[in-house]
């Protein structure tokens, strides 16, 4: 005969001792804050590092009148004399070894500049050449590289780009700072609210957690109710929070994506299509993401069982 | 065995008059005690330390040898309560559980079988004329079915000590005599059983030595 043995209880109901629904609902809006949160720093350091670290090794060097000859000082001279371009082509030639020099085609400074100008071959502006110098890893370019380049062909322009990577890092380095800042808060709401939904259900069950306790029942397993119980609580709030912040993240990741893309042929200035996405958002924040509910769940978990077992010292 | 040599305990740390002064006495194990006094006199408090619910202010209490008051570890003391069987003057019932799985509960906090504990929570039901009321809620009972039910769940894992306050208040006679018999019977076979009560006609039924107090203080002890 099977008794009529209620399962496993032991009389705690904590489903009807812990403020249940609003610590759900709070753990889910602080989710949904953190996975904000962290979009926001990854995307500050995916652009960051992106653009900062691309950009300190790259120079951009400009010859206005590529195609006169060097210098025009007497007209027999005009065809033996190399062009503006290819002598400043030459000079690069002889930077370290593992550089890489490229003078863009028409149709690559085209592309560059058709947001800015329309159909660009069309133009009747002087253009100059633009040659993207590439530094191998841990290179530096010579510091007087611009007087030189400049004293041999008059008018050239190297645009150095590590001042403004140096910038852009540490915007990006204040800006992960913030980030970690709002998640420690986060992180710190988010132990008040299950310390105070343990101390509440701690006092509606006084009573049975005396007679538990009287008949032998362990801190541990009267602690692990409560933890359990909030924990559980918390990996469902940490999920609703963590999917509902999905919408707006997508969205941001999809304006974001032509900025954050590494090569110029990739920035066009369509947007890219909403099935590309996945591949969009960067692998480790994904698995931030995916954490945020276990990170929801232990914090609530490690909380109610500091709470209720200070709780029981008052017990012998 | 009991030992308890000049135990007293106050409520509160620094409450003036302690609610049992200086108690000294020995029950060994398999022994049964009365307990008696007016009331007011602690026996309620002197159980509840018997019960390792509260730890003696000053003196020492040694409980199925273990001293309890030279700081023992808190899990020592679990294992003690486990070994402990109380019925308490309020039942102390888990008023949304069934009479089953009150009766349950000390054998599941120590993680006995399922098929063992569905097999003595029965019997031991049956035995106490609950046999038909194993799923009711404990709240909806009368008030001696809830002294059985707390007597049940006292026995059901055949403690080594078994403190019993005043639990025939609320039982008809019969039942009562019934319940002296098992108390008996049980404390033959070696378990020590303390029984605090009023009912003089039930002390002069089985004539055993009786702890009486007196304001906190042991007047008799008739070992
Ligand atoms: N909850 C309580 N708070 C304060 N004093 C109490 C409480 N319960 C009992 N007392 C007092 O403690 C003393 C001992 O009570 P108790 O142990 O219940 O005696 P008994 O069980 O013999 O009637 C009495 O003076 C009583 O008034
Ligand atoms: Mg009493």
């Amino acid at each position: 005969m099977a008794l009529p043995f209620s399962g496993r209880k032991d009389g705690l109901s904590l489903s009807e001792a812990l403020p249940d629904r609003s610590l759900f609902i709070l753990v889910a809006m602080m989710s949904f804050l953190a996975a904000l949160t962290l979009t926001g720093a990854t995307g500050a350091r995916t652009l960051s590092t992106r653009w900062a670290g691309g950009a300190a090794q790259l120079l951009t060097i400009q010859v206005s009148e590529p195609d006169q000859p060097l210098a025009a000082t007497s007209k027999a001279d005009k065809t033996a004399q190399p062009t503006r371009a290819d002598a400043v082509l030459a000079d690069l030639a002889t930077l370290p070894t593992g550089t890489q020099v490229h003078r863009l085609t028409q149709e690559e400074l085209a592309r560059l500049l058709t947001p800015w100008l329309g159909d660009a071959g069309k133009t009747a502006l002087p253009l100059p050449a633009v040659i993207e110098v590439r530094l191998a890893e841990g290179q530096e370019a010579p510091a007087n590289l611009e007087q030189t380049l400049d004293a041999h062909v008059p008018g050239t322009v190297v645009e150095h780009n590590a001042e403004w990577s140096t910038r852009l890092r540490a915007l990006a380095q204040s800006l992960l700072a913030c980030a970690a800042l709002a998640l420690a808060t986060v992180g710190g709401i988010a132990t008040m609210i299950t310390a105070l939904a343990t101390k509440a259900g701690l006092s509606t069950r006084r009573d049975i957690i005396e007679i538990l306790h009287g008949l032998g029942a362990t801190d541990s397993y009267i602690a692990g109710r409560f933890a359990w119980r909030t924990g559980g609580l918390a990996l469902g709030g940490g999920l609703l929070g963590t999917l509902l912040a999905m919408a707006p993240l997508l969205l941001l990741f999809r304006m974001a994506a032509p900025f954050a893309a590494s090569t110029l042929q990739a920035a066009s200035t369509t947007m890219p299509d909403w099935r590309t996405l996945p591949d969009l958002l960067p692998g480790d924040m994904l698995v931030g993401l995916a954490a945020l509910p276990f990170v929801a769940a232990f914090i609530g978990w490690v909380t109610t069982q500091f709470m209720v077992r200070v709780w029981l010292r008052r017990l012998p | 065995m009991i030992r308890l040599t000049n135990v007293s305990w106050r409520r509160e740390r620094k409450a003036s008059t302690p609610v049992l002064s200086n108690l000294s006495f020995e029950v060994p194990q398999g022994g049964f005690r009365w307990l008696l006094g007016p009331s007011g006199a602690g026996k309620t408090s002197l159980l509840s330390l018997l019960h390792v619910e509260s730890l003696p202010s000053d003196g020492t209490l040694c409980l199925l040898d273990k001293d309890v008051t030279a700081h023992t570890h808190r899990s020592v003391l679990v294992r003690l309560r486990q070994r402990i069987g109380m019925v308490h003057q309020d039942f102390r019932l888990m008023p949304d559980l069934s009479v089953a799985d009150n009766v349950a509960l000390p054998m599941r906090l120590q993680h006995r079988p399922e098929d063992e504990i569905t097999d003595e929570v029965q019997s031991i039901l049956k035995w106490v004329g609950l046999g038909d009321r194993l799923g009711v809620r404990a709240s909806r009972l009368s008030g001696g079915e809830q002294q059985r039910t707390a007597i049940a769940r006292a026995i059901v894992h055949r403690p080594g000590l078994i403190l019993a306050d005043e639990p025939t208040n609320a039982l008809e006679e019969p039942q009562a005599h019934k319940l002296l018999d098992m108390f008996s019977e049980l404390s033959s076979m070696g378990t020590t059983v303390i029984v605090a009560t009023h009912n003089e006609a039930l002390v002069r039924r089985l004539s055993r030595p009786a702890l009486v107090l007196e304001r906190g203080r042991l007047v008799q002890d008739g070992a």
